[in-house]
């Protein structure tokens, strides 16, 4: 694993040269010298963008990219039906992780499992923000993203289902570092969700960090991404995106994915604020959707969740 | 499934629509009628209709859906439905045990009048033409460990009457009786809500029910698959099926423990006799338009005996039989006399015919394009219809409700929305394979039946003969008929 590994980044440069230099993160560019194994920075970058005042996760080309796609984002055929495929899971893997036993000390009050809130950070078109406000076990959605195209699209979906009314979900066009802390930390969230995020964002260690704050004791984190390996870049980048055509071109960054282990370290690094993750590999089966197979969280698309005990 | 999300409130919140109620009680006289918000608008209170409701309701993940039924007719007779013990219907049905053990499931099977209900254990099925024939029966040791019945007779007005006190049992279905279906057309858009892909059903009387998902049970001329634009595409057969409910001279050869059912392949179509309690028997007899109209105008006495003579005479002294006008009485008993007969393998002879009960209806076979569209599903006869010859049809609408509930069960668990597309495409990628494969199957076996001469004639016996031969094919087949064996789509 580790040598084939060491070998990768002198064939993505070939097979994908634009994609890599259009991307300007300092970061980035210092892991394009090295062999594809990413440490998560613990230090917030400096912010390089001159037209941006404040320090954010954000990077333009990506909003602007998914901003393109907003229009799409409700079609069930369209670019994002393997998002739309996925979100069950989503669901299953939250349960696993609320049904856990939990790490924290006995006197942590847990949540309510029959009244949870949930933050979904990178909300999009708000596939999975509509899906938990609709959960009879949901108190309130709190869903946020910085494109306000996407958001338009999100609203306006919502809108047409009533249920989804009366304040239990809410769009805002916010950035996790934008979005106001709750002072008390029994107020912050149950659920942390961050789904098909980390691989878009320019640092990650530092955008996990913000949102963890915003987890309560005894809530969960819970992201997905995908693996930076040959399968991967064979599957997400070359087969995805440049032959089938089923993901939107210059979607994913393989140089951005997060390796499992990675993040398990990041986590493990903060002083017993974090349990020990939970993870869940799925695989896209053309034809059928997504699937849960064991081991598949080191090669592929993967879940990982990860309960705040401190 | 986490046990914490199969409880609490109703899908589309309650709030919402006493809201919407109070605006509707408040704008009544300005005859801008605000529509209600249902979760799920079935139309049709037939058997798959009832079924599909019973299953939502009985099932404490989507328990608390707000759920109205649309029915033409008055569910309260239906509910009340009631028969003498020697008195049966003449639509009878024939339930497989997968469909009785899924109305089970759902509480409903308690609910039928059980003493009405006929459990059959063989079949005996014979080529008209040529004799060749299959018998079902179980070898010893080959009997499936949940049991010999192959099927069960029930009279359909039995399950949906018993379907209707389930209902009620579990209450919480806005039951719209009565109703016309004015029109299904869109909802529109409103500060709060964007109903503009809603299907708006619209009573008679003005009443409007906004439909997060509205299922067509509507039978074959479903107005639900028109409004969704879905085509049900087939061909009529230039068949009708005569049903008639008759008296037999016993309770069969087996007594009362082991009924058999049988059918007969005429180059006309199959003739079937199945058994009900006692010594009834009910009739499904497919043949031409002619005939069927012949059958229906005969007195009782030859009526009973052209139903005889399709089990014993030759097709051709059957051919003679429907010609006549008159006299089939006299007819079959000179002709009996010149057929030899092996009489433990054919039913027991027809003594009587339930006044009233000889009636006809056209055969046809159609299958809609797509079982699915936004926020419209289609289940039993409005997706499919099929040759009676193998009593299918009512399994098959069985099979797609039990479908179409786990697949809205999976969605109200997951989050989805359960009118879109995207939650709908199991059900119709689990049961639109299997009913076409089904309908080939029938529609096949018909035509292939239906050659009166011709080198296909001993090819077809060679079949029968050889199946009849191999015992554990034989098996296999029966558990297909049963719905206990092994699910090959």
């Amino acid at each position: 694993m580790r040598s084939s590994l060491r070998h990768a980044p002198k064939a993505f440069r070939t097979a994908r040269p634009v994609a890599c230099g259009a991307i300007g993160a300092p970061w980035l560019q210092h892991t394009r010298r090295q062999p594809p194994s990413r440490k998560l920075s613990t230090t917030t970058p400096t912010y390089h963008n001159p037209s941006s005042p404040t320090s954010s996760s954000v990077n333009e080309t990506e909003i602007s990219h998914f901003s393109a796609l907003a229009s799409s984002w409700w079609d069930p055929h369209g670019p994002s039906r393997p998002l739309h495929l996925m979100n069950p899971l989503r669901h299953d893997f939250i349960q696993a992780c609320l049904s856990a036993p939990s790490t924290t000390s006995p006197t942590t009050p847990q949540p309510d499992p029959n009244a949870l809130r949930y933050l979904d950070v990178g909300c999009g078109g708000g596939i999975f923000a509509e899906s938990a406000a609709r959960l009879p076990t949901t108190a309130s959605v709190t869903a946020i993203d910085p494109s306000p195209t996407i958001l338009t699209v999100a609203r306006a979906h919502a809108k047409r289902d009533p249920s989804l009314g009366g304040g239990k979900l809410t769009y805002l066009s916010e950035t996790i570092e934008s979005l106001a802390l709750p002072a008390a930390p029994a107020d912050r969230f149950d659920v942390v969700s961050v789904f098909e995020v980390v691989e878009h964002v320019d640092y990650p260690a530092a955008f996990l960090d913000r949102v963890g704050e915003f987890v309560r004791p005894g809530g969960w984190l819970v992201l997905s991404t995908i693996a930076r390996t040959w399968t991967s870049w064979l599957t997400t980048n070359l087969v995805a995106e440049d032959i089938l055509g089923v993901v939107p071109k210059g979607t994913h960054d393989w140089y951005k994915y997060i390796n499992e282990e990675e993040l398990r370290a990041h986590f493990a690094g903060k002083g017993g604020v974090w349990g020990t993750p939970r993870a869940m590999g799925v695989v896209f089966v053309p034809g059928f959707g997504w699937k849960e197979v064991r081991g598949s969280e080191k090669i592929g698309n993967y879940f990982l969740g990860v309960q705040r005990v401190g | 499934m986490n046990t914490a999300i199969r409880r609490r409130s109703a899908y589309v919140c309650r709030s919402c629509t006493q809201s919407l109620q109070r605006q509707l009680r408040r704008t009544y006289a300005s005859a801008t009628a605000q529509p209600d918000i249902y979760d799920v608008v079935c139309v049709g209170g037939g058997p798959a209709g009832l079924s599909l409701l019973t299953a939502l309701r009985a099932n404490p993940v989507t328990a608390h859906l707000r759920i109205a039924l649309v029915e033409a007719q008055d569910l309260a007779k239906t509910k009340s439905w009631k028969l003498p013990p020697n008195k049966f219907s003449n639509r009878c049905s024939s339930l497989t045990p997968s469909s009785a053990s899924f109305l089970d499931q759902i509480g409903a099977w308690s609910h039928l009048e059980r003493d009405r209900v006929q459990a059959y254990q063989e079949m005996q099925v014979w080529d008209g033409v040529t004799g060749a024939r299959i018998e079902f029966d179980w070898a010893p040791g080959a009997a499936p460990a949940a049991g010999t019945t192959i099927a069960y007779m029930n009279e359909n007005l039995n399950l949906t009457s018993g379907l209707l006190k389930r209902i009620e049992e579990l209450g919480g279905v806005s039951v719209f009786d009565n109703a016309k279906v004015e029109k299904i057309a869109y909802g529109e858009e409103t500060e709060d809500v964007d109903l503009r892909e809603w299907p708006v059903v619209h009573l008679s009387g003005g009443k409007q029910l906004s439909a997060r998902l509205l299922v067509g049970a509507d039978g074959a001329n479903s107005p639900v698959r028109s409004f969704a634009g879905i085509e049900a595409r087939g061909w009529d057969y230039n068949r009708h099926g005569v049903v008639a409910t008759l008296e037999m001279e016993g309770e069969g050869w087996g007594g009362e423990h082991l009924k058999t059912a049988y059918q007969r392949f005429l180059p006309t179509g199959p003739v079937a006799m199945l058994p009900l309690p006692g010594n009834h028997c009910t009739l499904v007899w497919s043949t031409t338009p002619t005939n069927a109209s012949r059958l229906k105008s005969l007195s009782a006495k030859d009526f009973i005996a052209t139903v005889n003579a399709a089990f014993r005479l030759s097709p051709t002294d059957l051919e003679y039989m429907h010609t006549q006008e008159s006299g089939q009485a006299e007819e079959y008993s000179w002709r009996l006399e010149h057929t030899p007969l092996d009489y433990r393998t054919i039913p027991q002879t027809a003594v009587g015919v339930q006044e009233g009960t000889v009636a006809s209806f056209p055969l046809k076979l159609r299958h809609a394009d797509t079982y699915i569209a936004e926020r419209v599903a289609l289940v039993g006869d409005a997706a499919h219809t099929i040759h009676p010859l193998a009593g299918q049809g009512l399994n098959q609408g069985q099979g797609d409700v039990q479908s179409l509930a786990k697949a809205i069960e999976y969605a109200v668990g997951h989050g989805q929305d359960i009118g879109v597309t995207m939650a709908l495409e199991p059900y119709a990628s689990e049961r639109y394979a299997a009913n076409h494969l089904l309908l080939g199957v029938c529609d096949k076996l018909h035509k292939l039946y239906s050659v009166g001469s011709g080198p296909l004639v001993p090819l077809r016996s060679v079949g029968l003969n050889a199946v009849n031969a191999l015992g554990p094919l034989k098996s296999f087949f029966m558990n297909q008929a049963a719905g206990n064996g092994i699910k090959v789509f």
